[in-house]
């Protein structure tokens, strides 16, 4: 009997091993100069959202731009730091790292080798300080400005004057995107209501479309008619909640969901109001580009409404839900918040 | 405090209790049988998944179902040889599914769809259907509670079941096949968890995401404790579970007097702190089958 459970136990084990070491070895390919790694975060790169953006932002440097790329996807929080420790002992040219909760790893893997370049997506890393280290790129955005336009496209849409928000992890940079979404809103009607909710406090809050639904369910229940979500796959979620209303008469929707960070206008069609995008991906490109042409330079590389980091998504899926008088007018506020006339409140800023 | 309680917040219990339903109801059965079942967390997952890439695939929300269902049985399958063949530690085993069922999804996903975090969404057109507003895996998991309490204090079946958890010996001694029963409630567990997976992934939502059972199989499990391991108890524990959980959202937006809302923490912890004052206080002394957890070994 022991020895049978000993040779189940030695047969399960070397079937992990095996399912865990399929996949390329780094060292496969010698034919270009510049080597990329990056690292997701935990929604994986096809999120539809923030992961799949980065994705195909490097997909493009790594077309155009002729370097090698290598995408880990980490099954879980502590998966990052080996992946990203792997990459630099291969010595790797470039390596980013998506989303804020790699920032605190990253700054330790930067600091044991400062000769390799990072980028982080989301996160801002400084030493004690608040100097940013040489040989990382802090790629932000300014996702209240973007989301100040959604705001007030939303406002002009709705029809109950009740709007919903939303958000994934309870966090600051989320809250960004609310007070830019409700400063928008009150722009074009001071009464509006926003009703917000997050889906969590862990990083589970990005995989529970289930709970994005329920959240977007219930605030559709108390009157809102326009949903933005920041919350990666749960936000998924709110998308089926808008679906399920159907098209009224006029053959519109009747409720609307607003996407994030992707351009995600395609997910349900005339369901899908706008989308806040950030793009992720030209962010990530740029500094592939950088790194590939040896002016690479650390620090803090903003992206807000002026260098087209953050914008609203127009495309033939929801062109006709939006009257061109509301563009003008948004376009209007963009011109303002980008020459400084409008200040958007930054829920991030101390 | 009206705007908190509403007929919205009934269907949100409904729909937060199903799978927890599936999952308790499926726990019933193998630990009945004497197999603590800590993995139904992963056994929803694995019906979670196999539901979401069938169902993708073939546009047919019950094969998908169904698929799920067989899924969750083999999956089950591998965790009863390894508790009753090998005797292997239950928890760690179960443990060890639950781990398993975090990898495995990814790397197939991983595979077919390029994309270890989530699989394609589905057309609402494919999605398991509503009645009155109501899934039809919720009409099945309330329908499901009769019946396994007919099955398991009425029938034969359920005797012997019973009899193997609680004094496998003695069961043996009369004639009961110990470790036959034990494989069957263990793959009963892993039919229903399966279900309860699938209603996730194509009843309530529209895809598979990484862990997206996020810890409702413990909760279940809890559930199962709570209801002293009998069917209507269970049924009532898990709209109690479901119940906490959709309270969170109405109270997460809520305003207060002073305009302010009531910080988001305090109220994502009502679920689990109404769980440890109901298992800690109101129940009362909650028995387990006798021989749970113990493995069955004849004496020669």
């Amino acid at each position: 009997m022991k020895n049978r459970s000993f040779l189940f136990i030695i047969v399960l084990l070397s079937a992990v091993l095996l399912l865990s070491s399929c996949g390329d070895p780094i060292e496969a390919r010698t034919d270009c100069k510049t080597k990329v790694g990056i690292v997701f975060d935990i929604g994986g790169k096809n999120d539809r959202s923030f992961n799949a953006a980065a994705w195909e932002g490097v997909q493009r440097a790594e077309k155009e731009l002729n370097v090698c790329l290598y995408d880990v996807e980490p099954g879980n929080p502590t998966s990052i730091e080996p992946a990203m420790r792997a990459f630099a002992e291969k010595n790797f040219d470039l390596i980013i790292g998506v989303g804020f909760a790699q920032g605190p790893i990253m700054e330790r893997v930067a600091r044991d080798y400062p000769n390799i370049k990072f980028a982080i997506v989301d996160g801002v890393i400084t030493d004690k300080d608040g100097k940013p280290f040489p040989n990382v790129a802090s790629l932000v955005f300014r996702e209240h400005e973007g989301s100040y336009l959604v705001g007030m496209i939303a406002a002009e849409k709705s029809k109950t004057g009740v709007l919903g928000f939303v958000g994934g992890m309870d966090i600051p940079l989320i809250h960004r995107f609310k007070t830019g979404y409700e400063e928008g809103a009150r722009s074009i009607n001071p009464n509006i209501k926003v009703v917000d909710n997050y889906v969590g406090v862990t990083d589970h809050a990005w995989n529970d479309p289930g709970k994005g639904k329920e959240l977007a369910l219930s605030q559709i229940e108390k009157g809102a008619d326009v949903i933005f979500t920041a919350a990666g796959n749960s936000g998924l979620g709110a998308f089926d909640a808008v679906e399920k209303f159907g098209k009224g008469e006029n053959g519109e929707a009747r409720k609307f969901v607003i996407g994030v960070d992707s351009n995600q206008n395609m997910v349900k069609p005339g369901f899908v109001l706008t989308s806040m995008v950030k793009r992720v991906d030209n962010a990530v490109y740029n500094v592939v580009e950088e790194v590939r042409n040896n002016n690479f330079q650390g620090g803090f590389h903003v992206f807000g409404l002026d260098k087209d980091g953050v914008a609203y998504a127009v495309d033939e899926n929801n062109r006709a839900l939006i009257p061109e008088d509301v563009i003008k007018k948004v376009e209007d506020a963009k011109s303002k918040i980008v020459a400084g006339e409008i200040k958007v409140t930054d829920a991030m800023a101390k | 405090m009206g705007e908190i309680f509403t007929f919205a917040l009934i269907f949100s219990t409904i729909r937060f209790a199903t799978p927890l339903i599936f999952a308790a109801l499926g726990g019933m059965f193998s630990e009945r049988s004497g197999v603590i079942n800590i993995a139904l967390e992963g056994l929803m997952l694995a019906g979670a998944f196999t539901a979401a890439v069938v169902t993708y695939e073939t546009s047919n929300p019950f094969l998908g179902f169904g698929s799920a269902i067989i899924a969750g049985g083999l999956l089950a399958a591998v965790f009863a040889v390894a508790c009753i063949e090998f005797n292997a530690d239950q928890v760690v085993a179960g443990f060890g599914i639950n781990i398993l069922m975090l990898g495995v999804p990814a790397i197939i996903s991983a595979a077919v769809y390029d994309s270890a975090g989530s699989t394609q969404q589905i057309d609402k057109a494919y999605q398991l259907p509503s009645y009155f507003d109501i899934s039809f895996a919720s009409f099945l998991a309330f329908a499901l509670v009769p019946i396994c309490w007919y099955i398991l204090f009425k029938t034969p079946y359920g005797l012997r079941l019973r009899a193997t958890g609680e004094n496998p010996a003695a069961a043996d001694a009369a004639g009961v096949k110990v470790l036959r029963m034990r494989y069957s409630g263990v793959i009963i567990s892993g039919l229903l968890a399966a279900a309860g997976g699938a209603y996730l992934s194509i009843g309530q939502s529209s895809l598979f995401t990484k862990g997206m059972t996020a810890g409702r199989g413990f909760i279940a499990l809890a559930a199962l404790i709570l209801a002293k391991w009998k069917p209507v108890p269970v049924m009532l524990a898990c709209l109690f579970f479901g119940f906490t959980e959709a309270l969170v959202i109405p109270l997460s937006s809520y305003k207060l007097a002073s305009g302010e809302n009531i910080p988001v923490q305090f109220i994502q912890i009502i679920p689990y702190v109404l769980t440890i004052i109901v298992l800690a206080g109101f129940i009362g002394l909650s028995r387990a089958p006798k021989a749970l957890g113990i493995p069955y070994i004849k004496e020669k």
